[in-house]
C-alpha cells in the first residue's frame, strides 16, 4: 500500500472502523512510513480532545421544565398503530363488494349474449381456374419466341355459398374433363384480408423459380 | 429491547400514560445533550428534545418492538432536527458552552473554556450529515450499523461521511489551532 491510498483509510483506522483485512495492510505500511504515522497521531489527538471536551458537555432538563413537559405529553393520546389498508375494511364489506362485482360481470355477459346481433355467416369462394385453350394466341410474337416464363391467361368461374354447405374444392371445367390449376380465396370477415391459394392438379403448391 | 421497556410501552398504549415518564427518563439527558450538540443552542435543543418526546409518545403504537428503543428515539430526534432546519450558530453558541459548571479556579476555567470553544467550533465547519455521523459515532459511541439505522442510511454512507468528518476536523485543528495539537503531544 502506498501513501495516497493509506491516507484515505487513516480516519477510519483511528476509530477502529476499518475492516480487519484493510487494517492489517495499513499497519504494514505504517511501520515504515513516518508521515502517515504523524497523521495517525494528529487524528488520534484531535479525536480524543474533542471526545473529552464533548463528553463533559452534558446538559439536563431543569426538573420543573421536565415535569411540565411530561404533563403536556400525557395530555395527548398516542395514535393507534397503523393498520394495513386491506385490514382497514371489515371482511364482510370485502365479501359484499366481491359478490357485487361478480353479479355485475355475469349480467354483462348475459346481456351481451342476448343483445348482440348474430354473426354474419362465413362465406367461401370457389374459383375454378383453367388455362385458356390456346394461350399462345394471346401472346405477341416476340413473347412467344422468348424462353422466359410468361403470364398465361386463365378463364375463371366463381361460386359463392355459406361454409356450412359441403363444397367442392375444385370441379372440372365444363369444356374439359380435367383442370390444371385451382385457386382458392380465403376472406377474413373482420379485416377483409384475402389470401389466394393456387394449386396444381396434384394439389401441390409450387414456388416460382427464376 | 429489554422487558422493562416493553412492559412500559404496553402500559402507555393501554392508556396508562404516566408510564411514559419512566420509559423515557433514562434518555432525557441523552436527547437534550445530543440536540444541544447538533444545534449549539440551549433553547433550540430544548425545542428539539421536546418535539422528539412528543412525537415518540404520539407514534409509540407504530414502534417496532424488535428494534432498540434508544435508537428509535435518536432517529426521531435526527428527523426533528432536520425538519426544524439546522440553523446557523450565532454569538450565543459559544457563550452557552458555559452551561457546564466549571472548576473552582476561574483562570483554569477560562483556559479550558477557550480550548473547548476552539475545538468545538471545528464541528461547525462540517456538513449537516458529517456532523450527525460524527456526533453519533464518535461522541455518542454508536456503532457504524446503529448510526446508519438512526440516520436511515447505509453503513457505507456512514463510513464515507465519518472519514470525511474526521479528516476535516484534523485539518481544521492543524490549520487553525496548531498549539492545541502540540499541547497534547
Amino acid at each position: 500500500m502506498k501513501c495516497p491510498r493509506a491516507r484515505k483509510f487513516l480516519p477510519l483506522y483511528v476509530g477502529t472502523d476499518l475492516p480487519a483485512g484493510k487494517a492489517r495492510r495499513l499497519e504494514k505500511h505504517l511501520r515504515d512510513c513516518l508521515p502517515c504515522q504523524k497523521e495517525v497521531k494528529e487524528l488520534r489527538t484531535t479525536l480524543e480532545s474533542i471526545r473529552t471536551i464533548a463528553g463533559r458537555e452534558i446538559i439536563d432538563w431543569p426538573e420543573g421544565e421536565w415535569k411540565a413537559l411530561m404533563a403536556r405529553v400525557r395530555a395527548r393520546r398516542p395514535e393507534p398503530p397503523p393498520i394495513p389498508v386491506f385490514l382497514a375494511v371489515p371482511r364482510r364489506t370485502w365479501a359484499y363488494g366481491l359478490m357485487f362485482i361478480l353479479v355485475i360481470g355475469v349480467a354483462v355477459l348475459i346481456s351481451r349474449a342476448i343483445l348482440s346481433p348474430p354473426a354474419a355467416p362465413l362465406l367461401s369462394e370457389i374459383i375454378t381456374v383453367t388455362s385458356a385453350p390456346t394461350p399462345r394466341a394471346f401472346l405477341t410474337e416476340s413473347a412467344a419466341a422468348s424462353k422466359k416464363p410468361q403470364d398465361v391467361p386463365f378463364s375463371i368461374q366463381r361460386e359463392k355459398g355459406p361454409l356450412e354447405r359441403p363444397v367442392l374444392a375444385a370441379r372440372p371445367a365444363p369444356e374439359r374433363e380435367t383442370q390444371d390449376l385451382v385457386s382458392m380465396t380465403l376472406v377474413s370477415q373482420e379485416t377483409g384480408l384475402k389470401i389466394y391459394w393456387t394449386l396444381n392438379k396434384k394439389f401441390e403448391w409450387e414456388e416460382k423459380k427464376r | 429491547m429489554d422487558e422493562k421497556e416493553d412492559r412500559l410501552i404496553e402500559l402507555v398504549l393501554s392508556g396508562q400514560t404516566e408510564a411514559f415518564e419512566p420509559l423515557v427518563m433514562p434518555y432525557r439527558r441523552l436527547l437534550l445533550t445530543l440536540a444541544y450538540r447538533l444545534s449549539r443552542n440551549v433553547e433550540e435543543a430544548k425545542e428539539i428534545s421536546q418535539e422528539t418526546l412528543m412525537r415518540a409518545f404520539r407514534y409509540l403504537g407504530s414502534f417496532d418492538r424488535k428494534r432498540s428503543f434508544k435508537n428509535w428515539l435518536l432517529q426521531i430526534e435526527m428527523n426533528v432536527w432536520r425538519s426544524l432546519g439546522p440553523r446557523a450558530s450565532d454569538e450565543r453558541t459559544l457563550r452557552e458552552l458555559a452551561v457546564e459548571p466549571g472548576p473552582e479556579d476561574p483562570e483554569a476555567n477560562l483556559d479550558r473554556k477557550e480550548a473547548r470553544e476552539k475545538l468545538l467550533s471545528c464541528l461547525e465547519r462540517l456538513s449537516p450529515r458529517e456532523k450527525e455521523v460524527f456526533l453519533l459515532r464518535d461522541i455518542e459511541g454508536r456503532t457504524i450499523r446503529e448510526t446508519a439505522e438512526v440516520l436511515g442510511t447505509s453503513s457505507i454512507s456512514v463510513r464515507v461521511h465519518l472519514s470525511r468528518a474526521r479528516d476535516k476536523i484534523r485539518r481544521l485543528c492543524k490549520e487553525r489551532f496548531p498549539e492545541l495539537l502540540e499541547g497534547h503531544r
